[in-house]
């Protein structure tokens, strides 16, 4: 079953290919978390014309145009508060959050942590590449000591942000993390969060290659793509996050979930325990 | 498809009409780890003790673990003092998995030897030395078929099939028991009640079912055989279909921005970029279909087209 | 006081704030999202009441831009939806309010003003967002700004706001200053008028041929709602009919010129002013919100004493009724303007002014109201001029 799935997969079905070839630069790991997304979409099989896509500034923002879906732009750093209000307004919507590491912890941070707090029903991917790619490789909160970057030209000297202890801190009720590499992964871990009721948040390390990369000499895109292997600890399905600012010292796959009830529902059932309060007394 | 040779019609026959008492009669019982094995010559052993043999059962599987190749040598007698069978001495080879059946067909005897075969294959990971789908492997590559021709007391059932179909898809070596059973001049009932002792409480109404099931099939078979004989005709070839490797690779150099990762990790270095810097298909029958680069492409350049789904050629 | 009697007893006290609530829900706004703020705070407690009565939902968001956010997102749901705020707040949601000019979402932002600049007196009445709420976000935009002066109109204005954002996919603004924000006036709602409702016109038709920004003739394009089959894409980037981003000149000075246009298409049917004794008014008093009332008052007692004084007040701010204007200003000496800033419509009275004629500010920035007989004492002094 799952086999026949996998095999009658062709992305193309749910790009909008007139777009293409698309504006990323080549080698850049958005494209790969696209093809995931996508990929978990068909297995998940989410009919097109139900599935929203929110997408905040930035390169990641700029993912969302290619997909097959009713897709909404919007702006730097305000992707959830925009999905907020469209799954609220239509709950029967798949509404799916693609934002960036600066649209998402720097100036979208305060969205980050509430959306967690809320725990709406939304499934958000944060592509982090370590830079403002778009802008011409700035640093970011998720940018690494000693990297070079156009803002810090002796090297990063700020602490990063962990952005999942971030999210599962402020409440999210599904966090993961996985690298651009291990597509199957990948599409796991967003088929799992989509289906997850809730709140989840989603780290998708990926890979600046031409602006990122080829200022801190980190290869060509296969190397960095392979780099990531060994960077990560792959194997830690479910391991707490050790060293809070030493990102690259992190696990994958889900790092956290838990079943808090979701925002609507909680709303849903707190109205009715009110009502029923009223009609007693 | 099960397959008997003609010649091999009422196969117990060959065995119960042999002086038991005098000479030792030897069973060998083979598979790889995890089938039952050590189950079916368990219970022999068990049986022929009861009826006042001498026993010597010895076999290996300490190493073998699941998936490991498995034997165990039984042999019963008067008196028995070799506790292991001599290379083309054995009177009967049970075998659970077919390569495991094959690899010891040397240790039966010739012409006389019955072959009680399970036609499931198990391929070994490293008997696939070749990635693509559908390759020819180190796996044995002769048919059923072929197997029966070269062997003239043999048969050749799906036991995992119909144990199945029974419910009960752990027994498939109590249905191989129950084929060996019409082959030994031990009655039913002695059988059944040493596999009632030898199987979990709660499984002994379906391993009696699967025990009944394999003397029947053996039974039912030997009147195919007949009447395929008088009919004059051969029954159908066993032989697995061999699938083609059809693997297509399409590329859309249109999207390509040439970074290279397909090519670099393609495990096969089937993918290399022309004097445009775009990805082309330098080694087609080296691919293996394992959509690495399709994966990997960030741009969506490769889709790798399989042979479930033909209509998507061009 | 029991709130859910409160539509059946037509005849109440009601606050400024309120009525913007209630009126709201007439429209068929079903959706808020909002953040504390003084002196607007009322608003949202009352859709916080009254949205889940007729299913609606109110989320209190983190912050201002995050409930400008949600507004446009539950809008391009489809579902009519609206925020409210002030001054400080009301900067905040500026980029939001540019997104939803440039995506031509349909949205209603209530900002009762407060003194400015910065958090200035919450509490204390101002005029001061004049000009942000004509230039406040960047670039040219499309926007309507309405300006009531009673509670009575805070309701209908509310009402009126909403069917023109939702008819010409165009964010509205309804400006009310902290008085009348705050004022309580008894109002009988039977007597607010049934105004007809206006809904988004959704688009139809086979989603294949479906351009989200097609050059229609009333340069208002059928919006798509998500789930309707058409999988639109929706950017603040400059557009072009299909919607997706286009850096082509031709294409983004026809998408401007269409945004901007459908205004000037449908003026008419926007702009909205009253006028009191205009026809021979030597004075022309040019006032807006609670500052019109007491020029009204103070025109009244001008004529009261033989002075020919008129009043016009523009109830759509933006865009300016300007031709009307243009045609009272014509015979009038002197023109005043009375305002509680350091003086911003003047300069978009100055533009539409004959040379010859005077025009005057009246400006107060104290957090006080100006009182008729400061407006009265400058209608004299400029007759005595003449």
């Amino acid at each position: 079953m799952i086999e026949e799935s996998r095999q009658k997969f062709d992305i193309r079905n749910n790009l909008r290919t007139e777009l293409f070839p698309h504006f990323m630069c080549p080698g850049c790991g958005h494209g790969i978390a696209l093809r995931a997304l996508l990929w978990a979409v068909h297995e998940l099989e989410i009919s097109k014309d139900q599935l929203a896509i929110v997408s905040g500034i930035g390169c990641s923002g700029r993912t969302g145009a290619y997909i097959d879906a009713t897709t909404i732009h919007t702006t730097h750093g305000r992707p959830l508060a925009y999905a907020t209000g469209l799954k609220l307004a239509r709950p029967d919507l798949e509404v799916i959050v693609i934002t960036g590491d600066g649209d998402c912890l720097a100036i979208g941070g305060n969205h980050l942590i509430h959306a967690c707090r809320r725990n709406l029903n939304l499934t958000c991917l944060m592509l982090n590449n370590e830079t403002y790619g778009m802008t011409g490789g700035q640093v970011s909160p998720t940018t690494r000591n000693e990297r070079f970057t156009t803002t810090t030209p002796l090297g990063n000297y700020e602490p990063v942000f962990d952005a999942c202890a971030l999210a599962s801190g402020a409440g999210a009720s599904m966090v993961g993390r996985e690298i651009t590499m291990h597509v199957t992964a990948l599409k796991d871990l967003i088929k799992e969060g989509i289906s997850h009721q809730g709140f989840t948040f989603l780290e998708i390390l990926s890979d600046c290659t031409e602006i990122y990369g080829r200022k801190n000499e980190l290869g060509e895109s296969a190397e960095m793509v392979l780099s990531q292997k060994a960077e990560y600890r792959s194997d830690s399905y479910g391991n707490q996050v050790e060293e809070p600012f030493q990102p690259r010292n992190i696990g994958t796959g889900v790092l956290t979930k838990n079943d808090r009830t979701e925002y609507m529902e909680a709303c849903r059932l707190h109205n009715q325990s009110k009502q029923s309060g009223t009609a007693n007394s | 498809m099960p397959q008997l040779n003609n010649e091999t019609k009422h196969l117990e026959a060959i065995v119960k009409s042999a002086p038991l008492e005098e000479i030792p009669t030897n069973v060998l019982v083979v598979g790889v780890g995890g089938q039952g094995v050590i189950m079916i010559s368990k219970v022999l052993a068990a049986l022929c003790q009861e009826q006042g043999f001498d026993v010597k059962q010895s076999e290996v599987h300490g190493m073998a673990k699941r998936g490991g190749s498995v034997f165990s040598h039984v042999r019963f007698g008067r008196q028995v003092f070799s506790p292991t069978i001599p290379k083309g001495d054995a009177d009967i080879l049970v075998a659970l998995e077919w390569a495991e059946g094959l690899r010891w067909l040397p240790y039966l005897k010739p012409e006389k030897g019955i072959f009680i075969g399970d036609t499931q294959r198990i391929v070994p990971p490293f008997a696939c030395r070749d990635r693509r789908r559908f390759a020819a492997s180190g796996y044995v590559q002769e048919s059923v078929d072929q197997v029966i021709r070269l062997v003239p007391n043999s048969s050749a059932m799906d036991a995992v099939a119909m144990a199945r179909e029974l419910g009960v898809p752990k027994a498939a070596n109590t249905i191989l028991l129950g084929a060996l059973s019409t082959t030994l001049n031990f009655e039913e009932a002695a059988w059944k009640s040493v596999i009632a002792r030898f199987v979990p409480p709660k499984t002994v109404d379906a391993n009696l079912q699967a025990f009944d099931s394999g003397r029947a099939w053996i039974r039912n078979f030997d009147r195919q055989a007949d009447s395929a004989m008088e009919a004059g005709t051969a029954l159908d070839s066993g032989a697995w279909p061999m699938e083609q490797d059809q693997t297509w690779v399409e590329i859309n150099t249109a999207w390509c921005k040439s970074c290279d990762i397909c090519v670099k990790l393609c495990p096969e270095r089937c993918l290399a970029l022309d004097d445009q810097q775009l990805v082309q298909l330098i080694k087609p029958e080296a691919c293996t279909g394992c959509r690495v680069c399709e994966r990997l492409c960030p741009d969506f350049a490769i889709n790798i087209h399989t042979p479930a789904f033909p209509e998507l050629r061009p | 006081m029991n709130m859910a009697n409160s539509h059946e007893n037509k005849i109440q006290n009601l606050q400024g704030n309120h009525a913007c609530a209630l009126g709201a829900i007439a429209a068929g706004c079903r959706f808020f999202a909002g953040y504390p703020i003084t002196p607007s705070s009322e608003i949202a407690e009352r859709m916080a009441l009254e949205l889940p009565k007729v299913e609606g939902t109110f989320i209190q968001m983190e912050d201002e831009i995050a409930s400008m956010g949600a507004v446009v997102g539950a809008s391009i749901g489809g579902v009519k939806a609206m925020t409210a705020t002030s001054g400080p707040g009301f900067s905040l949601k500026q980029e939001n309010l540019g997104y939803a000019a440039a995506t031509e979402v349909p949205c209603v932002i209530i900002n009762v003003m407060r003194g400015g600049p910065s958090t200035g007196m919450p509490t204390r009445p101002a005029q001061g967002d004049i000009m942000q709420a004509r230039w406040g976000t960047h670039g040219d935009h499309p926007i309507i700004v309405l300006t009531p002066c009673s509670v009575r109109e805070i309701y209908e204005l509310t009402i009126h706001a909403f069917n023109l954002s939702e008819s010409l996919r165009v964010p509205v603004l309804v400006l009310i200053d902290e008085v009348i924000g705050h004022l309580i006036e008894t109002i009988d709602l039977s007597l607010t008028g049934t105004q007809a409702l206006a809904e988004r016109r959704w688009a139809s038709g086979p989603p294949k041929d479906f351009k989200p920004y097609a050059m229609t003739e009333d340069g208002i394009p059928p919006m798509p709602r998500p789930g309707d089959g058409y999988r639109t894409h929706t950017t603040g980037l400059h557009h072009s009919e299909s919607g997706f981003p286009t850096q082509n000149p031709a294409e983004v000075e026809r998408f401007i010129k269409r945004i901007l246009g459908k205004l000037e298409l449908h003026r008419e049917r926007i702009e909205n002013f009253e006028t009191l004794e205009c026809e021979d008014a030597e004075c022309l008093v040019v006032a807006y919100g609670i500052t019109a009332r007491a020029a009204k008052r103070a025109v009244k007692q001008a004529r009261a004493e033989g002075i020919k004084a008129g009043l016009f007040r523009p109830v759509t701010l933006w865009p300016f009724p300007e031709e009307a204007f243009r045609a009272l200003a014509a015979g009038a000496a002197s023109v005043l303007v009375p305002e509680m800033n350091t003086g911003q419509l003047i300069l978009e009275i100055e533009r539409h002014c004959p040379d010859a004629t005077r025009v005057v500010p009246l400006n107060r920035f104290d957090g006080e109201p100006i009182a008729p007989v400061q407006i009265l004492k400058k209608i004299k002094e400029q007759v005595s001029h003449d």
